[in-house]
C-alpha cells in the first residue's frame, strides 16, 4: 500500500509542472503580450494593470527567466496581489503596518465551495444509487424507461436555466427559499441552531444546481455498471448455488459494481468545481466559483491565476484520494495486477 | 446512414436537430421582425399572436431573436467541436501509431488538461482575450481534444494488431498509407459518436459563457444571452427565461438522441441494452 501510494505520489510531480506549463501558455496566449490586450471591461485600468502585469509576470525578462519566476511564484503559492481588493488571492497574509491582517480571498471562498460540492456529492450518491439499481433490475422496462428519461433530460438541461426557474419557483411564485446569498440579514445573531439551518436553506438550490449533470451521469453508471455485473459469472454461481435474490443483488452485485464508481467520483471533481462558477454566480454565494467569475469579468489576473492554480490542485487531490480509496477498496489494484 | 436512422433513439435525434438547423438556415425567412429592432412602445410583452415568445426589454422580438440565435448555437457547436476533433485525430493518430515517448508526451498532456478544471480553463483564456464567437469557438474546441485524442489512440493501438494491419504492413504500405487508408477509416465511427456527444456538451459551453456575459456579446442574440436577460426580469417577464432554456435543452437532448442513438447501432456491445 506504501509502495502504491509513493508511486501515485511520484506521478503527481509531472502533471504539477504541466499545470505550471499551460497557466503560463495562458498568460502569453494572448497576441504579443497580455499588457497589451484590450482590458475590455474597464478601460480606465487597463494603462495601470498593464504596468502591473509587466511588473508581476516579469514580461520583460527573457521567457525562460519568466517560467522559472513563475514556477516560483506557484510553488510559494504567491500570485501578487490582486488588482480590486489589494487582498492575497491565496492563503498568504498580508499585515498593514498596524498588524491588521487580511486573510487571503480564497482562504474564505474555498471552505464554501467545497462545502457545496461534498453536499453535491453527498446528494448525487444518496439519489444516484437507488436510480441505477432501480434501472438495471427493471431494464427496458417502465421504471427504467423513467429514469432514462430522467438521466437524458439531466445531461441536456443547462444547469443555469434550472437555477432561473427554481429560483422564479421558489423565490417569487412562493416564498419556500432565499434565492441568493450565504445567510440572511441579522444571521450572525442567531443561535448555531437557527444559523445552520439559515446557512442550509440558502444553499439547497445551488447544491441541487451543482449536483445535476452528475447525477443524470452517476445514475446511468451505475445501471450500466450493474448489468455488467449482473452477467458475470459469479453472479451465476451464486444465483446457482440458491442464495436469495437479495444477497445476489446486494450482497455480490452491488458491491462490485460500486468499485469504479470510486474512480468517477473522482473524475468528477474538476466538473464540479468549474461548474460551481455559474450556481455560485446565479445565487451570489461568496465561494470560488464567484470570486472567479468576478476576477474574470475584472480582469483580475493575479486572482484567475490564483484560483486557477488552487482548482487543479485540489482537482489532482481529488483524484489521489480516488485512487488511494480504489487501491483500499480493491486489492487487485494495490497489486498491481490491474492498471 | 439508413442502418443508423433504423434506431429510434438516433432517428428522433436526427429529427429534432434537422428541425433547429432547418429554423436557423431560414431564420430570415421565418422571423416576423428583425431581430434586433428596438421598439420601446412594445417592452416586456406577453407571448401573443404578434409575438410568440413576447418581447425583452428593449421591446425586440424574442422569437425573432430565438431563431437567430439557434444559428450561434450551431455555429458555435459544430465549429467548436470540429477543431477538437481535427486536433484529437491528429495526436491520437500520432500518440497510437508511434508509440514509445512521443505517445507518453502526448498522453501526459491529456492528463494535465484534464486536472484542470475546464470551465475554469476556458474563462481564464477569455480573461485575457476578448470574448467573440470566433475567440469562444476556438478556446472551447482548445479545451475539449482530450476524450477524441484518448479515443483515436486506444483504437489504432488496437487496430495495430489486427491482421489486415499486419498484412498491409508486410506488403510495405507506409506509414501515411497505413495511417489514412487502414486505421482511420476503421476508427471513424466512435469518432462521430463522440463528436455528436461534444456537439452537445459544446452547446452548453456556449450558452453558458454567453448566459455569463463572456460569450456572445449584446446586441449579438444567442440563446445564452438572451437567458441573462431573463434573470434581470425573472419577476415580471417569465417568457424571456422559459423559451431560450427550453431552446438549449431540445437542442442538446437531440445531439444526445442522435449520439447514443449512434452508438446503439454501430457499437452494440456497449449498448445500454445488453
Amino acid at each position: 500500500m506504501l509502495n502504491y501510494l509513493l508511486k501515485r505520489l511520484f506521478w503527481m510531480i509531472p502533471l504539477l509542472i504541466g499545470i505550471s506549463l499551460v497557466s503560463f501558455l495562458i498568460i502569453h496566449l494572448a497576441p504579443g503580450d497580455i499588457t497589451t490586450t484590450e482590458a475590455g471591461f474597464d478601460p480606465k485600468a487597463s494603462e495601470e494593470s498593464r504596468q502591473k502585469l509587466r511588473e508581476i509576470y516579469h514580461l520583460d525578462k527573457p521567457v525562460i527567466v519568466q517560467y522559472g519566476l513563475w514556477l516560483e511564484r506557484m510553488v510559494k503559492l504567491d500570485f501578487g496581489t490582486s488588482f480590486a481588493s489589494h487582498q492575497r488571492p491565496v492563503f498568504l497574509q498580508t499585515k498593514d503596518k498596524d498588524g491588521n491582517v487580511t486573510p487571503g480571498m480564497i482562504e474564505e471562498a474555498l471552505p464554501i465551495t467545497l462545502l457545496i460540492n461534498v453536499l453535491s456529492l453527498a446528494l448525487i450518491l444518496v439519489i444516484a444509487l437507488p436510480l441505477g439499481v432501480i434501472s438495471a433490475l427493471t431494464q427496458n422496462r417502465a421504471p427504467d424507461r423513467a429514469i432514462t428519461l430522467f438521466v437524458f433530460i439531466g445531461f441536456a438541461i443547462p444547469g443555469f436555466w434550472l437555477a432561473l426557474l427554481l429560483m422564479y419557483w421558489t423565490g417569487v411564485v412562493h416564498d419556500w427559499l432565499p434565492i441568493s446569498g450565504l445567510h440572511s440579514q441579522g444571521a450572525d445573531a442567531m443561535n448555531w441552531f437557527a444559523y445552520t439551518l439559515d446557512t442550509l436553506k440558502h444553499l439547497t438550490l445551488p447544491v441541487l444546481i451543482s449536483g445535476l449533470s452528475g447525477l443524470a451521469g452517476i445514475s446511468l453508471f451505475v445501471r450500466n455498471g450493474m448489468l455488467d455485473v449482473l452477467h458475470q459469472d459469479y453472479i451465476v454461481t451464486a444465483r446457482a448455488k440458491g442464495l436469495p435474490e437479495n444477497t445476489v443483488v446486494y450482497g455480490h452485485a452491488l458491491r462490485n459494481a460500486l468499485l469504479p464508481l470510486i474512480t468517477i467520483l473522482g473524475l468528477s471533481i474538476p466538473g464540479l468545481i468549474g461548474g460551481s462558477v455559474i450556481a455560485e454566480s446565479i445565487f451570489a454565494i461568496p465561494g470560488m466559483g464567484k470570486l472567479f467569475y468576478d476576477a474574470v469579468l475584472m480582469r483580475d489576473f493575479p486572482v484567475i491565476m490564483g484560483i486557477l492554480t488552487i482548482g487543479s490542485a485540489l482537482t489532482l487531490l481529488g483524484n489521489l484520494l480516488a485512487d488511494v480509496a480504489y487501491a483500499w477498496a480493491d486489492p487487485r489494484v494495490r497489486r498491481g495486477v490491474m492498471q | 446512414m439508413k442502418r443508423a436512422l433504423s434506431n429510434p433513439l438516433a432517428l428522433s435525434g436526427f429529427i429534432i436537430i434537422s428541425l433547429i438547423f432547418l429554423l436557423a438556415l431560414f431564420a430570415p425567412l421565418i422571423a416576423p421582425f428583425d431581430p434586433d429592432a428596438i421598439d420601446v412602445k412594445a417592452i416586456l410583452l406577453e407571448p401573443s399572436a404578434a409575438h410568440l415568445m413576447g418581447t425583452d426589454g428593449l421591446g425586440r422580438d424574442v422569437f425573432s431573436r430565438m431563431l437567430y440565435g439557434a444559428r450561434i448555437s450551431l455555429l458555435v457547436g459544430l465549429v467548436a467541436v470540429g477543431i477538437a476533433t481535427f486536433i484529437g485525430i491528429i495526436l491520437g493518430a500520432i500518440s497510437g501509431y508511434y508509440r514509445g515517448w512521443v505517445d507518453m508526451v502526448i498522453m501526459r498532456t491529456v492528463d494535465v488538461m484534464l486536472s484542470i478544471p475546464t470551465f475554469f480553463l476556458i474563462l481564464a483564456v477569455i480573461a485575457f482575450l476578448t470574448p467573440s464567437i470566433l475567440n469562444i469557438m476556438i478556446v472551447i474546441g482548445l479545451t475539449s481534444w482530450m476524450g477524441v485524442t484518448r479515443l483515436v489512440r486506444a483504437e489504432f493501438l488496437s487496430l495495430r494488431n489486427r491482421e489486415f494491419v499486419m498484412a498491409s504492413e508486410t506488403l510495405g504500405a507506409n506509414d501515411n498509407r497505413l495511417i489514412f487508408k487502414h486505421l482511420l477509416p476503421n476508427s471513424m465511427t466512435p469518432i462521430i459518436v463522440s463528436s455528436v456527444l461534444g456537439v452537445a456538451s459544446a452547446v452548453l459551453i456556449e450558452s453558458g459563457l454567453s448566459f455569463l456575459g463572456l460569450g456572445v456579446q449584446a446586441p449579438q442574440a444567442s440563446w445564452g444571452n438572451i437567458l441573462t436577460d431573463g434573470k434581470e426580469y425573472i419577476q415580471f417577464a417569465w417568457w424571456l427565461s422559459l423559451f431560450p432554456g427550453l431552446a438549449i435543452l431540445i437542442t442538446v437532448l437531440g445531439y444526445n438522441l442522435f449520439g447514443e442513438g449512434l452508438r446503439d447501432v454501430f457499437d452494440p456491445r456497449s449498448s445500454r441494452n445488453r
